[in-house]
């Protein structure tokens, strides 16, 4: 490459690189720093240095195994819900009649919205006294039910509040794969006399894989980070039945104020997290470059 | 192939899995999924416009006479500081965090778009899997890195943060948009003397305004959205919406006409911005991989 060109590349991505190298590199470095300390916020002492202590206490931490197996519940039934539906809409909406178009665009109102007000809208409705969720419930002549306090039910009632979030989105990535899967495999298919199951098995599936993959690891990395919805409905109740990772570290953190406890969950988060995506991201930056 | 020319037994519709349902069914389900798609944003909507007997009223009311009490008494009465404080406050740091990680974000995605130089696979990937930290794994050092540096509870702060949260959308967005263009045009410009800084500013920008305009918007509606970094950076000079929201549970449960009335205000944009974006909201939220 000549000189200019390298001074103009240089010129262009610096800054971004800048920004990211402060707000994303520091902090996970100071992250590990942190958490090698004890650290309480608002704490006369100055923090002092206690090795891999915070990790050894982590692993004998009940609440921090509950934690663990309650993330691991919510992104399993919310992302294996919301890819189910996801599908089967796809396939729903991929015919040309009037109408459904629009359809499918008002669906996808809810994917963008305030994580926060979805939790406040779905707070009011799962209500027990006066929600119309209950509402509904007892035209099938069932009793109220406890939505949001009832042990198995409050992590439901999460799960419902993120697939109604997300659905819209995972069904448009499949939907966006299905309408551009080539016509003639489809032809061939019907030429060798499969019928509409195994050419669903045999060829439209194979062919959306690469997209699920994609729209899977997006929701799940997702699913796991999210937080507004348990802050709103739950705040981790009843009796940990909803406490995810990222609330455990929020309250460990900001209303335990053990600073350097949060980081080591936070270094395990990232870790664990980076391993997952690793994949997609290898797969995306291979198809993009 | 056992290739059947007389019979076309399985002739049906043309499209992928097009015989697996039959019209009516298609429509059915089709229109149950968008009312309950729906449904939220009807009670949202109506709880705002209830007054308070109406909103704890068992069973639910469906026809009432709407007020507007629960937004006045939210943006100017309510908590005696008003949101619309926090309205403000939401809309300056969306702008100014829009625009740098817009600018920015373009530049480098020109930058790793056109320019072949060592590392660049390593610095994209790098870029990309920016994205996929969770920003509860941030708090920590963040928190303290704005202690430090005295920001708490400014706007600067949270511009800041908001900015580096979306470069990586931003980037790989409008990477694609670029290669997109024919290099030919680029060339051209080359030979009728522009620098490589001209031709990006002046040939190449214009010509992906489709791309800019998502990542903006995308952007705006991640800062716009964004609860975690403002709650625990801001307390009531830089607060934006989000937080305010967030003061529902200390409210006792019990303001739901004002909370569900800043929530309209809060999601109305989002939702009109979403239909703006259609066309390419797929693109932006898989980083360009799914067209």
């Amino acid at each position: 490459m000549e000189r200019d060109a390298r001074r103009a590349a240089w010129l262009l991505i610096s800054p971004a690189v800048l920004v990211l190298l402060a707000l994303n590199i520091f902090p996970i470095v100071y992250a590990l720093d942190i958490s090698l300390h004890y650290w309480r916020l608002a704490g006369l002492q100055p923090p002092r240095f206690i090795g891999f202590n915070n990790y050894r206490l982590l692993f004998s931490d009940p609440r921090f195994f509950n934690a663990i197996v309650v993330s691991a519940t919510f992104v399993l039934l919310a992302v294996g819900t919301e890819f189910l539906l996801g599908l089967g809409l796809a396939f729903v909406f991929n015919a040309r009649l009037p109408g459904l178009a629009s359809l499918r665009k008002i669906a996808l109102l809810p994917v963008m919205l305030m994580p926060l007000v979805v939790g406040l809208v779905w707070f009011y409705m799962f209500n027990e006294n006066f929600g119309v969720v209950n509402w509904f419930v007892t035209l099938f002549g069932s009793n109220r039910l406890p939505f949001l306090t009832g042990d198995r039910l409050a992590l439901i009632s999460i799960v419902v509040a993120d697939l109604w979030q997300w659905t819209p989105f995972v069904m448009l990535v499949l939907f966006a794969a299905l309408q551009s899967l080539p016509e003639y495999m489809y032809e061939a298919a019907r030429m060798d006399g499969l019928t509409s199951w195994q050419i669903f098995w045999r060829v439209t599936l194979p062919m959306l894989r690469p997209t699920i993959l994609i729209v899977v690891v997006i929701r799940a990395v997702d699913a796991f980070r999210m937080i507004e919805l348990f802050f709103m409905m739950t705040k981790g109740g009843p009796g940990g039945a909803t406490e995810v990772l990222p609330w455990y570290l929020y309250t460990a953190g900001f209303t335990d104020l053990n600073l350097g406890y949060a980081a080591a969950m936070a270094v395990l988060m990232i870790v664990l997290v980076t391993l997952a995506s690793q994949f997609l991201v290898r797969r995306l930056a291979a198809g993009g470059g | 192939m056992a290739v059947e020319l007389s019979v076309p037994r399985h002739r049906r519709s043309a499209l992928a899995g097009a015989a697996a349902f039959a019209v009516p069914i298609r429509y059915l389900i089709a229109s149950a999924f968008v009312g309950f798609c729906l449904f939220p944003f009807y009670i949202v909507i109506t709880t705002a416009l209830k007054n308070e007997h109406d909103i704890f009223a068992w069973p639910p009311v469906w026809r009432f006479t709407p007020t507007f009490a629960n937004f006045y008494n939210a943006l100017f009465v309510f908590g005696g500081q008003g949101a619309l404080t926090f309205v403000i406050n939401s809309i300056v740091i969306t702008a100014f965090s829009t625009i740098l990680s817009t600018g920015l974000g373009a530049m480098a995605a020109y930058g790793l778009a056109r320019f072949d130089f060592a590392g660049r696979k390593h610095l994209a990937f790098w870029i990309l899997s920016t994205r996929f930290a969770p920003p509860i794994a941030f708090i920590v050092p963040m928190y303290l890195m704005v202690q430090k540096l005295g920001l708490l509870d400014t706007r600067l702060a949270l511009v800041l943060i908001y900015t580096s949260m979306n470069l990586s959308l931003v980037i790989w967005l409008l990477r694609g948009f670029f290669t997109d263009i024919p290099i030919e045009i680029e060339e051209a410009a080359r030979v009728d003397g522009y620098t490589r800084l001209q031709i990006f500013r002046r040939v190449a920008l214009p010509l992906v305004l489709p791309g800019i305009v998502t990542a903006a918007i995308l952007s705006a509606i991640f800062s716009w959205n964004e609860f975690l970094f403002a709650t625990i950076l801001t307390q009531t000079r830089a607060a934006t919406l989000p937080v305010y929201l967030s003061g529902f549970s200390n409210a006792m449960g019990l303001a739901w006409g004002p909370y569900m009335a800043v929530g309209v205000i809060a999601v109305l944009p989002i939702a009109l911005f979403t239909l703006v974006l259609q066309k390419h909201l797929v693109r932006g939220l898989t980083f360009g991989a799914v067209r």
